[in-house]
């Protein structure tokens, strides 16, 4: 253990790890500091101004993201002068940022909307015109930058330079013409760059996805785990549960594994929550149209399946799992089928293309599934010895009278999606049990079985550190028809 | 009053660029004397002295040396000549007269702080300053002053020089620093201090180049002759350059402590063209103005400044006759800052802004009398607030106008109220 170092907090005795400044302690103590330039997971800037504290026996107010902590210090931050430079700064900031909030994307989530009601509330001075800027700016695929809005903290342009090492932003020109950019004519090109819109204090970086979309304060926050790959990032949902519709993901401080961020393709596995990607009910192929008939019912389906199994022998039935699903499904659906029906045909279902062991340095890893080591010793519980590997092929050319197939849920993590469904439509039947549907892609499987997204439950998934990873909120089901796992295998065991 | 010549002491002197006319007047002597000391001995020595630095800030030249960790393997000396505060012309004529003593105090100051290369970062209008100073330094490398070894000794240092764009922040040192690493000329948040982490997160000291240009006479002559000429605190001789309506303006070297008054009368020989003195701003732009009134009561040294909540700053001491509007001057003094603010620091970047903005109302007739108080306000928190001093800089000479020039401003603003 580091050494320690005490030191006076508003009157509390504070005790941190030698080297730690007044910021990071009062983050630990939970004493509010107002800052707009510091950022835990960044280099400090001391640029805001805003983190002034009193320090006994200093000539003036320190900035405490920048002030290491001494032995015996004494540090206030309740003190009248203190209060007042806070004020001051707020008001500054806000001198040039244009007051649009009611178009603002940040609003309900600005760090100068809640501090003006936090350490502002002052009768602006300000009564001349503002310096204007350009705005609405395109300067990459998720990101649209107002730089008028821009309060120059800088947090941007260390995120480009510490984080990604892109170093595509900068902020150019000089004292309050100072405008924040990129370099001539580029783009912020790399798959963080919402990163910067969360760390964004105003609105200066909206997300392309969400701007307009809702107000932030409408939202509520579920915390999960991200599927998009097997590094298993922390993060939070946003959804509105009345609307049943989800509106962005955003990462959660998870210093184990993600630290404060999260890549663009994790956030795109929302489109995979809303009803236009969702199977929302039941279906069977109807040959005769040529179509899918749906079913708000699905009892009728999982009788049929249990028909199916109870016709057949076990070594006629087939297990098609992806790795994308949590230990718990995977402790129950193998418990069901391998141990309780003697089901030992199980199939790991992959992404034929994937180069697993390709990391991008940062965060995102090629190996897609947020599941792998969980399936794998899923697998191993029930005595099934495999290497990882995609099987589906191998399934189809066993010609199993029936298929039990876990889709996978993310379509990006595969895409050879389309053809591997076409492999599994020369079998006679397959019950599929899947959260995602597209109508044009899929046909003529036997059934179709609506599964819970990831939001929609809980549960632990493995990631690639073997470190256990808790999806610890869920919202409800976009569809009441949408099944967890454990019911169809309650409605299985009830049918046989 | 006596008036000892150290650093002009080569004006007047034919060809006193040259390294002939300088080694004629004891030139390199001082090197050789250092050379043979070792580099705590001349540290040792220059805080004896009581040298002060000669930019702006005035610290205690030594005590910044003695803080440079003796083993740091790599480390760097650089002149600060960038010259850029408004009304200080001084740097350049030390040029002009003998660069061979900047380069000869840069090279005794590398030996005492252990840098193996240093760099004169200077501004590069100075044309003519820096084909002498490039003279100087080709000749200095011809002579074994420069490079390995040099004079025999195990010493071995190289200079060059660098040319600022002409930013006013750029001579701020780590602003400098930043600039002279090829950044955008912003100044380094602080802790580190340059001493330990400067250019190129090596250990680095930045000095002023009449700071610089001082030291071989001091180490020639011993601090003890030095600390005879000046005041207690402020010991020495400084360069003053004075500008306004005088009737001989420019460059003088003046014991510190020298009575303001008699300074502007005597050497300057007074206000030309019948005009009477209204104020003086004594340390360059962003040193607040003395009213005529107090210029009687100074004295040329840095406590003295400070008691009358001035300072001696560069030493460019701007003479102001009755007459000058007094609006004027702040909106120009004011837009100065604000163009030069690097922007970095919200109450500096805002702050310059918004007073230029209510200056620019004001001088326009379009203001109200409290936009007076409220400069002053906007003033206050500009100054402490920010990671280098420009901010302060544009508060101080605001607030001490608005303040003792208040009544001015307001019936100017008055008068255009009234039509």
């Amino acid at each position: 253990m580091s050494k320690q170092v005490s030191f006076t907090l508003d009157g509390q005795e504070v005790t941190v790890p030698q080297g730690w400044t007044v910021m990071q302690a009062a983050r630990q103590e939970k004493v509010a500091i107002p800052h707009f330039c510091w950022h835990p997971g960044l280099k400090v800037a001391g640029v805001c101004r805003f983190c002034l504290v009193h320090v006994e026996g200093a000539r003036k107010l320190e900035i405490s993201c920048n002030l290491v902590v001494q032995p015996g210090m004494v540090v206030s931050t309740l003190r009248d002068e203190v209060k007042q430079a806070h004020k001051w700064a707020l008001e500054f900031h806000l001198l040039n940022h244009p007051l649009d909030c009611p178009i603002c994307d940040q609003a309900g989530e600005c760090g100068l909307q809640d501090y003006y009601m936090e350490v502002g509330l002052y009768q602006s001075q300000m009564t001349r015109p503002k310096v204007l800027k350009p705005k609405a700016l395109d300067v990459g695929s998720e990101l649209v930058l107002d730089t008028e809005r821009c309060i120059l903290c800088s947090k941007c342009v260390r995120f480009e330079d510490e984080v990604t090492k892109t170093g595509a932003l900068g902020i150019f020109a000089r004292g309050d013409r100072s405008i924040i950019g990129t370099y001539h004519g580029q783009k912020i090109t790399h798959q963080y760059q919402e990163n910067l819109v969360d760390i964004c204090p105003v609105g200066a970086f909206t997300s392309r996805r969400f701007r307009f979309k809702q107000r932030v304060w409408f939202l509520k926050e579920k915390s999960s785990i991200c599927p998009g790959c097997s590094t298993g990032c922390a993060i939070k949902v946003h959804g509105k549960p009345e609307m049943r519709r989800y509106f962005r993901v955003k990462p959660e401080e998870d210093q184990s594994v993600n630290g404060h961020w999260l890549c663009d393709k994790g956030r795109m596995t929302l489109e995979h929550l809303n009803p236009e990607a969702r199977l929302m009910q039941a279906a069977r192929w109807q040959a005769a149209q040529q179509a899918w008939e749906f079913s708000p019912q699905t009892a009728p389906f999982i009788r049929e399946l249990a028909q199916e199994i109870a016709r057949l022998a076990p070594q006629d039935i087939a297990l098609l799992v992806s790795a994308q699903y949590t230990n718990e499904e995977y402790a129950e659906f193998f418990d069901y089928f391998v141990k309780q029906r003697g089901i030992t045909q199980v199939y790991q279902w992959r992404e034929p293309s994937e180069a697993r062991d390709d990391f991008d340095g940062l965060l995102l890893r090629g190996d897609h599934n947020a599941n792998t080591r969980g399936l794998m010793a899923a697998l191993k519980q029930v005595g099934i010895k495999a290497k990882i590997g995609d099987q589906l092929e191998k399934c189809v050319a066993a010609k199993p009278q029936l298929v039990i197939a876990l889709s996978p849920e993310i379509s990006f993590t595969a895409p050879s999606l389309p053809e591997q469904l076409a492999q599994l439509n020369s079998l006679a039947r397959v019950s599929l049990w899947t959260t995602h549907f597209s109508a044009s892609q899929w046909t003529q499987l036997w059934q179709l079985l609506p599964l819970r997204g990831f939001a929609e439950k809980i549960g632990t998934v493995t990631n690639y550190q073997g470190k256990t990873r808790v999806l610890k909120e869920a919202f409800p089901p976009v569809a009441s028809e949408v099944l967890a796992i454990s019911q169809i295998i309650a409605g299985l065991h009830k049918e046989l | 009053m006596e008036k000892p010549k150290i650093v002009t002491r080569f004006a007047g002197l034919a060809d006193s660029r040259s390294l002939d006319t300088y080694l004629r007047h004891d030139g390199y002597q001082a090197l050789h004397k250092a050379l043979a000391m070792k580099p705590a001995e001349l540290i040792e020595l220059v805080k004896a002295s009581g040298l002060r630095g000669r930019g702006g800030a005035g610290f205690p030249t030594g005590l910044k040396w003695s803080f440079v960790p003796k083993d740091a393997p790599e480390k760097y000396l650089l002149c600060n000549n960038d010259e850029g505060e408004p009304g200080t012309f001084k740097d350049r004529y030390i040029l002009e007269l003998s660069p061979h003593m900047l380069v000869e105090g840069m090279i005794i100051s590398a030996y005492a702080i252990g840098a193996q290369k240093a760099y004169i970062y200077t501004r590069c209008e100075f044309y003519e300053e820096i084909a002498w100073m490039e003279q100087a330094i080709h000749e200095a490398y011809r002579h074994g002053y420069l490079g390995a070894n040099i004079l025999g000794s195990k010493f071995s240092f190289d200079l060059d020089h660098y040319g600022g764009a002409g930013a006013y922040i750029c001579g701020e040192e780590t602003g400098l620093i930043s600039s002279l690493e090829g950044k955008k000329g912003q100044p380094k948040l602080k802790p580190p201090f340059p001493a330990l982490s400067g250019y190129l997160n090596k250990p680095t000291v930045v000095n002023n180049t009449e700071t610089l240009a001082v030291i071989p006479w001091i180490v020639q002559h011993g601090p003890e002759k030095y600390r005879a000429i000046g005041t207690e605190k402020s010991p020495g001789t400084k360069l003053f350059c004075i500008s306004g309506p005088v009737k001989r303006p420019g460059v003088y070297e003046l014991p510190l402590g020298y009575p303001l008054q008699k300074f502007i009368e005597d050497d300057a020989g007074g206000l030309r063209d019948g005009k009477t003195l209204k104020a003086v701003i004594p340390g360059g732009a962003s040193a607040p103005v003395l009213t005529a009134d107090e210029v009687a009561k100074v004295t040329l040294d840095y406590e003295s400044m400070a008691n009358a909540k001035t300072m001696l700053g560069s030493g460019a001491v701007i003479v102001i006759p009755e007459g000058q509007s007094m609006v004027e001057l702040l909106k120009v003094t004011v837009d100065f800052f604000h163009h030069e603010s690097c922007g970095q620091c919200t109450p500096c970047r805002e702050g310059t802004g918004w007073l230029s903005n209510v200056m620019h109302g004001i001088y326009q007739r379009k203001a109200k009398l409290k936009d007076v108080e409220k400069m002053i306000a906007i003033a206050n928190n500009m100054e402490g607030r920010t990671i280098c001093a420009l901010s302060d800089a544009c508060a101080m000479p605001t607030r001490a106008i608005a303040t003792k020039f208040g009544d001015e401003i307001r019936s100017y603003i008055q008068r255009g109220n009234h039509g």
